[in-house]
């Protein structure tokens, strides 16, 4: 008797712990309302968790006295999956933090974005913004969908006392590179260090860096966008350079993530570390004012320089109750004083869109960036952003795969192609 | 505790009308909230889908993609390591503690509350505490080292031969107290005197437990069977705060190659025939387990 009840406990247990793993369906296949917004009050949904970020945006939200504003804030994990029931439910939050690309590009192609182009004419508040970013903000149509509010660079970070100390300088051309990782090799310093364990994308920063060095901004995008092969010569090419770095690069950073391998780097027990300017964030604060950076050198001189400088900033949907009040807060936030106090309050070491930002306050790395940006010919974000999500994957397990086997290269490569189709085709 | 016999109230007659109101409003929430998903999830997996505009019915062609799929057959593969592992090692080791500490002695509060610690820790908390443990420099390396096994350190968790390996022996560390537990009940509930008379018999120690007492935790073994299948077909979490399914899909199982499929790249019908799959083999599972059990409880 007792055992038969127990069976059927234990039965019932087991019901309810399946029902939790195919629940996965119960979001539903209709599109519901999500939030309460009437026409009067508009909604931001924001992806900004981390706490310096998410209260800077709660700050410069608050700052907007024309319409009352409710911001909701929400993990960037469940963001990304909500994102097209928000856009597409009935009553949609009216203003979205998310980052230019082609994710953004996709949803507008399908018509979720309201079309924001008459703020980037006349006296619009993006009309000062360069024409790389006004590229990045428009659709296949032609109209722009994306207001970008700020942006950051990437290169190779290091801390020049520790340069003072190895006595060493940074590196423009490859071969000046080589020799320096081979001279900080020599001191008994792993010359690069890369978190590439839970943060396996890091490891795309050095191949998007290679191709465009190699074969060039224009290249990337169309290989990214399906147009050229993974295992063609031209990467095979980039994947050649990219070997020759592996003997430089720290093993332990396998086990890594991009934070943790920014230890070796305060600790000065690795040299450098190529990576997004969101690194001094994971910096102890003494070392902050020693962080410098330089350009990924050179390798082909007749390649127009480009660099990767992912853009963050709002779309609006085009469901919006209130499409002029969301263009209103859109421009309020593309606004030169809003851009500067979210900088700011961030404690990011992200760049202003707008140039009429007074950048004299920002710390010199930060001008450095902004100079450092506007050397270059031609911009581009970040694998994921260039192309998707999804396709970043079949990046990670080739390029760590990669890293773990460096002799299987061009079996990696046909893998990755064949990965890189399936996904392009869906 | 779950093998406490209830108290045997054997009324049926005349159940007044109030009670199967009462009744009702569980079921009504449990149908909306648990069974209608669950349903949903059942046609979505035969659809296209990816958040945007109505679904399309694609037939089965998403089962048929994640047999071709070697991703999936390498998470399949996982799954079966992970249940045989995570369910065997956790099942002995709970067992052979509960048998250890299941007589009073002095201190012996202390062993049981110290082994049954780790589950009172979330898996997310478990997963960074055992991945600092696991780090190149981490304690199981230094450990290694100390004892001059220095040859036998690597990096845990990078390794794609040691990666799920790694992970399972969190879970079952965490997991091997939640079990334990469940024995000690499970050895409350058996007879003493019999043990007692088998002692005065003459049987060896080995002998008590395979023919006195093991039969008498049947009810336990139901118990614990399933919670560890289900248990192990639904870990996600330690995984995913882990490895996420790295280095290369090499520590994938079922659970966190539908979430990624689900809510990272938003192929919400192939995802849902991942989780229709994971539901499938439960079932199947703790179906023939739990026929097996009421047979022999039928024929004793």
């Amino acid at each position: 008797m007792i055992h038969s009840q127990l069976s059927r406990r234990g039965l019932l247990a087991g019901i309810g712990g399946l029902g939790a793993a195919t629940i996965l369906g119960g979001c539903a296949t209709g599109s519901s309302d999500s939030g309460s917004t009437s026409s009067n009050t508009l909604t931001v949904q924001s992806s900004l968790s981390d706490a310096d970020p998410k209260a800077a945006l709660t700050k410069v939200v608050e700052g907007y006295s024309k319409t009352k504003v409710t911001l909701n804030t929400i993990a960037i994990e469940t963001f990304r999956a909500q994102l097209p029931t928000y856009l597409n439910s009935g009553n949609p939050p009216d203003v979205l933090t998310w980052y230019a690309g082609s994710v953004a590009r996709d949803y507008a192609s399908k018509g979720f974005l309201l079309d924001v182009s008459d703020m980037w004419t006349g006296s619009g508040a993006c009309a000062g913004f360069s024409p790389a970013l006004k590229e990045l903000s428009t659709g296949a149509d032609g109209k722009q969908i994306f207001v970008p509010t700020s942006y950051y660079w990437w290169g190779l970070f290091y801390r020049k006392s520790a340069f003072q100390q190895w006595g060493v300088q940074p590196a423009t051309t490859w071969d000046e590179f080589i020799a320096l990782c081979k001279t900080l090799k020599g001191k008994g310093i792993n010359p690069l260090t890369m978190g590439t364990g839970q943060t396996p994308w890091v490891a795309s920063g050095w191949f998007d860096y290679l191709n465009l060095r190699i074969n060039g901004a224009q290249f990337h995008r169309e290989l990214l966008a399906g147009q050229h092969s993974f295992d063609g010569p031209e990467v095979k090419n980039v994947m050649s350079h990219y070997r020759q770095l592996l003997e430089f690069i720290d093993p332990k950073g396998r086990s890594y993530s991009w934070q943790d391998a920014v230890t070796p780097l305060a600790a000065k027990k690795a040299g450098m570390y190529l990576i997004g300017a969101f690194v001094t964030s994971a910096m102890p604060a003494d070392a902050a004012d020693d962080v410098d950076f330089f350009r990924v050198p050179i390798i082909d001189p007749n390649i127009p320089v480009a660099e990767e400088a992912p853009t963050d900033g709002y779309f609006a949907s085009a469901k919006s109750r209130n499409p002029a009040g969301a263009r209103e807060l859109l421009a309020y936030l593309a606004s030169p004083a809003a851009q500067e106090q979210f900088i700011k309050l961030s404690k990011s070491s992200n760049l202003p869109t707008s140039t009429q930002v007074n950048t004299s306050g920002f710390a010199p790395l930060v001008q450095k960036g902004i100079k450092h940006l506007n050397e270059t010919k031609a911009i581009t974000q970040f694998f994921n952003r260039d192309s998707s999500d999804e396709l970043q994957t079949t990046a990670d397990t080739a390029l760590t795969k990669f890293l773990d086997k460096p002799g299987d290269v061009n079996a990696i490569l046909a893998s990755w192609q064949a990965d890189a189709k399936k996904v392009l085709a869906s | 505790m779950t093998t406490l016999p209830a108290p045997r109230t054997r009324r049926r007659a005349g159940v007044p009308p109030v009670v199967w109101l009462f009744l009702l409003v569980p079921a009504v929430i449990e149908i909306a909230m648990v069974f209608w998903p669950a349903l949903n999830s059942f046609y979505l997996s035969l659809t296209k889908w990816n958040g945007l505009g109505a679904a399309q019915p694609v037939g089965l062609d998403n089962y048929r993609e994640l047999f071709a799929d070697g991703v999936f057959r390498g998470a399949l593969r996982n799954n079966v390591i992970w249940a045989v592992g995570f369910g065997g090692l956790s099942v002995l080791g709970g067992l052979a503690l509960a048998l250890a500490l299941n007589r009073p002695r002095r201190g012996v509060g202390l062993y049981r509350s110290a082994i049954y610690l780790p589950m009172v820790f979330s898996l997310a908390v478990t997963g960074l505490f055992w991945r600092v443990q696991y780090q190149p420099d981490g304690t199981v390396n230094t450990l290694l080292g100390a004892v001059g096994l220095s040859g036998w350190e690597r990096q845990w968790l990078a390794d794609p031969n040691t990666a799920l390996y790694a992970v399972l022996v969190a879970a079952v560390w965490r997991q091997v107290g939640y079990v334990m537990v469940l024995y000690l009940a499970g050895l409350k509930g058996t007879d003493p005197t019999l043990d007692d008379a088998a002692a005065t018999d003459g049987a060896s120690g080995w002998q008590r437990f395979r023919f006195v007492i093991w039969p008498q935790l049947r009810g336990v073994n139901t118990v614990v069977f399933a919670v560890t299948v289900i248990d192990s077909l639904r870990t996600f979490d330690i995984v995913w705060a882990m490895t996420q399914g790295g280095p290369y899909h090499s520590s994938e199982l079922l659970s966190t190659y539908m979430f990624q499929q689900g809510f990272t790249f938003l192929n919400l019908g192939y995802a849902s025939a991942i989780a229709v799959l994971i539901f499938a083999l439960a079932l199947i599972f703790i179906i023939t387990y739990l026929v097996r059990a009421t047979r022999d409880e039928v024929e004793t």
